[in-house]
């Protein structure tokens, strides 16, 4: 029986459909991001216009008709509020027209598990670094809700990525070209700021942007993305001990960097722990890890009423009981 | 030479020097960072960690005592005891000692920004602050109110024993405490435990 879910915290509308744990689809429209920021009510215009034609897309490429649809999941937050309105507005018309089951879930925790699902392991530490977040987790003991062991004192790294290339005139203003553009740089020295397992990322930022008078595009770019991700690697490695870890995943739209990755299982195999991240379509926001939390919840009888669905902009990760078991 | 801990940042070995029994806290490379960087951060560290123990010893506040110190390689007296994180509970009057501890600590101008159970030993002497690796001579108020959060955090459940002998140890206590109510309220931090 086939669950489909809805993502759309941010700039992503994505839809992805599973059964049995296996991701048949996912499908999404991203929000052209150029060279500015985002203006929510525009990228929540632009998620209306897409919406139905990703969900036939979805469907189409799962091959699974409307009607076998058997359960819904959707983004209840944490994230923009107008662009998490247009997921749960389709979510819910879905659910009554349909007439399934249907659950709000929390965006962080669909990054992590899809993630732990994709790397085959049951108790992880996980880092989870995307645009608004960056944190340390992991379940406790009992399985009932995830700890933050660390986080960022101030912006989540991804953002942190994002302004410095709009401030460099990168397009598109994204991480990715952050990388391409650090390619072959040389390394400059600017604030590294880790407390235990928590670090800063604004100063950092603010530094290289006035460095990048001086000196070249490639070499503070180089130098920010090293200085940023050593920062997350001795946070994590920290976490790591403490726990006595002996799993550990990244997931969220900054995993996507191949040069985090290979810092972090550099980390891992130093303590000869496991390490594994999702591919990278899985990574950035997506449908599918929706789907996939969904449908665990749902198998334990978790859907809520379609008049009970809400959002929430501002929802932690460990305010969330965790029913994916 | 034993390994004695296998730390985050560094390796603890007992070793024999100048015919004496002491802790050498090696940091060694991390591959996965560019190399300056890398030297930069265990050079720095190095130094601050031998700079703040001797403060903190000159102080009076309980720390092993520093015998010599390299690029690379701090020695240090070995305490005969246990970090606080091994203990199944957390016995009677120590949080009241941590607050004092920690004022002395903060009064010589320092914060110690790594103070969890992990790094307070509790010897034969009484309890001990260890691993200063990332500590700053600073009286920023929102350093200090961090060393309080992270404890608090740490320990898993606040103890008003631990912020009352605190505020009434330091000199500017009562600012601290008001800094760390802000920095709780600001809604990122609950009472995260490790377990
Ligand atoms: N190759 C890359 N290297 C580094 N960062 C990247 C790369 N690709 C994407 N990113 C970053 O990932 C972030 C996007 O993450 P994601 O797709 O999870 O969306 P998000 O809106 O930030 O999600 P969340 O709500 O989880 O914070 C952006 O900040 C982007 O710069
Ligand atoms: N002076 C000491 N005497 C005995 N054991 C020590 C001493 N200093 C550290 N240790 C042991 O080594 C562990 C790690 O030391 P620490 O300085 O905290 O290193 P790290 O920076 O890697 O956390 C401590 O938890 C403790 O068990
Ligand atoms: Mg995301
Ligand atoms: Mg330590």
């Amino acid at each position: 029986m086939p669950i489909i879910g809805i993502e759309s915290s941010a700039h992503t509308f994505g839809v992805g459909i599973v059964e049995n744990g296996r991701i048949l689809s996912n499908e999404k429209s991203v929000y052209p991001i150029g060279n500015s920021g985002m203006i929510p009510i525009k990228v929540a215009e632009f998620h209306k216009k897409s919406a139905d034609e990703v969900i036939l897309r979805s469907l189409e490429r799962a091959d699974v008709r409307l009607k076998d649809i058997s359960g819904i999941g959707y983004t209840m937050g944490p994230g923009i509020g107008p662009c998490l309105k247009v997921g749960m507005s389709k979510a819910k018309a879905m659910a009554n027209e349909l007439n399934v089951d249907i659950v709000p879930l929390n965006h962080g925790m669909a990054h992590v598990e899809i993630a732990k699902r994709l790397s085959n392991m049951r108790d992880p530490l996980a880092l989870y670094v995307s645009g608004g977040n960056s944190q340390i987790l992991k379940l406790d003991s009992e399985r009932r809700h995830y700890l933050v062991l660390g986080e960022t004192f101030d912006i989540g790294v991804g953002n942190m990525l994002d302004s410095f290339a709009r401030k460099m005139g990168l397009d598109p203003a994204w991480g990715s070209s952050v990388a391409k553009t650090a390619t072959g740089g040389r390394y400059i020295k600017l604030p590294y700021t880790v407390k235990g397992m928590d670090f800063a990322f604004a100063g950092l930022m603010t530094k290289a942007v006035e460095l990048s008078e001086r000196n070249s595009k490639k070499d503070v770019s180089f130098s920010l993305q090293e200085t940023a991700f050593a920062m997350l690697c001795e946070a994590t490695e920290r976490a790591l001990l403490l726990t006595k870890s002996r799993e550990f995943c990244v997931c969220g739209g900054v995993a996507q960097s191949e040069r985090l990755r290979v810092m972090l299982g550099s980390v891992a195999k130093e303590h000869k722990i496991k390490f594994g991240a999702a591919p990278n379509e899985f990574n950035a926001d997506n449908g599918a890890m929706i789907a996939l939390l969904a449908e665990r919840v749902l198998k334990r009888g978790y859907g809520v009423k379609v008049e009970d669905c809400d959002y929430m902009q501002r929802y932690r990760i460990n305010d969330v009981e965790y029913l994916a078991d | 030479m034993r390994l004695l801990s296998q730390g985050a940042e560094a390796e603890i070995y007992t070793i024999r020097f100048i015919g004496n029994k002491v802790a050498a806290k090696v940091r060694g490379r991390k591959k996965y960072r560019v190399e300056e960087l890398d030297t930069e951060l265990r050079e720095g560290r190095t130094r601050r960690e031998a700079r703040c123990m001797e403060r903190a010893h000159r102080a009076g506040v309980p720390v092993p005592r520093l015998v010599a110190c390299s690029r690379f390689t701090l020695y240090f007296e070995i305490l005969e005891g246990v970090v606080l994180k091994d203990l199944e509970s957390i016995p009677e009057g120590v949080p009241r000692e941590i607050g004092r501890v920690l004022a002395k600590l903060h009064d010589a101008g320092m914060i110690h920004g790594d103070f969890t159970t992990a790094n307070l030993m509790l010897a034969e002497n009484g309890l001990n602050i260890i691993d200063f690796g990332l500590s700053e001579i600073t009286k920023s108020v929102e350093g200090r109110a961090i060393d309080l959060l992270l404890i608090k955090r740490s320990l898993g459940k606040g103890y008003p024993s631990l912020e009352q002998s605190y505020v009434k140890s330091c000199s500017e206590g009562d600012v601290v405490v008001s800094k760390l109510k802000e920095i709780e309220k600001r809604g990122r931090y609950q009472i995260r435990t490790i377990t």
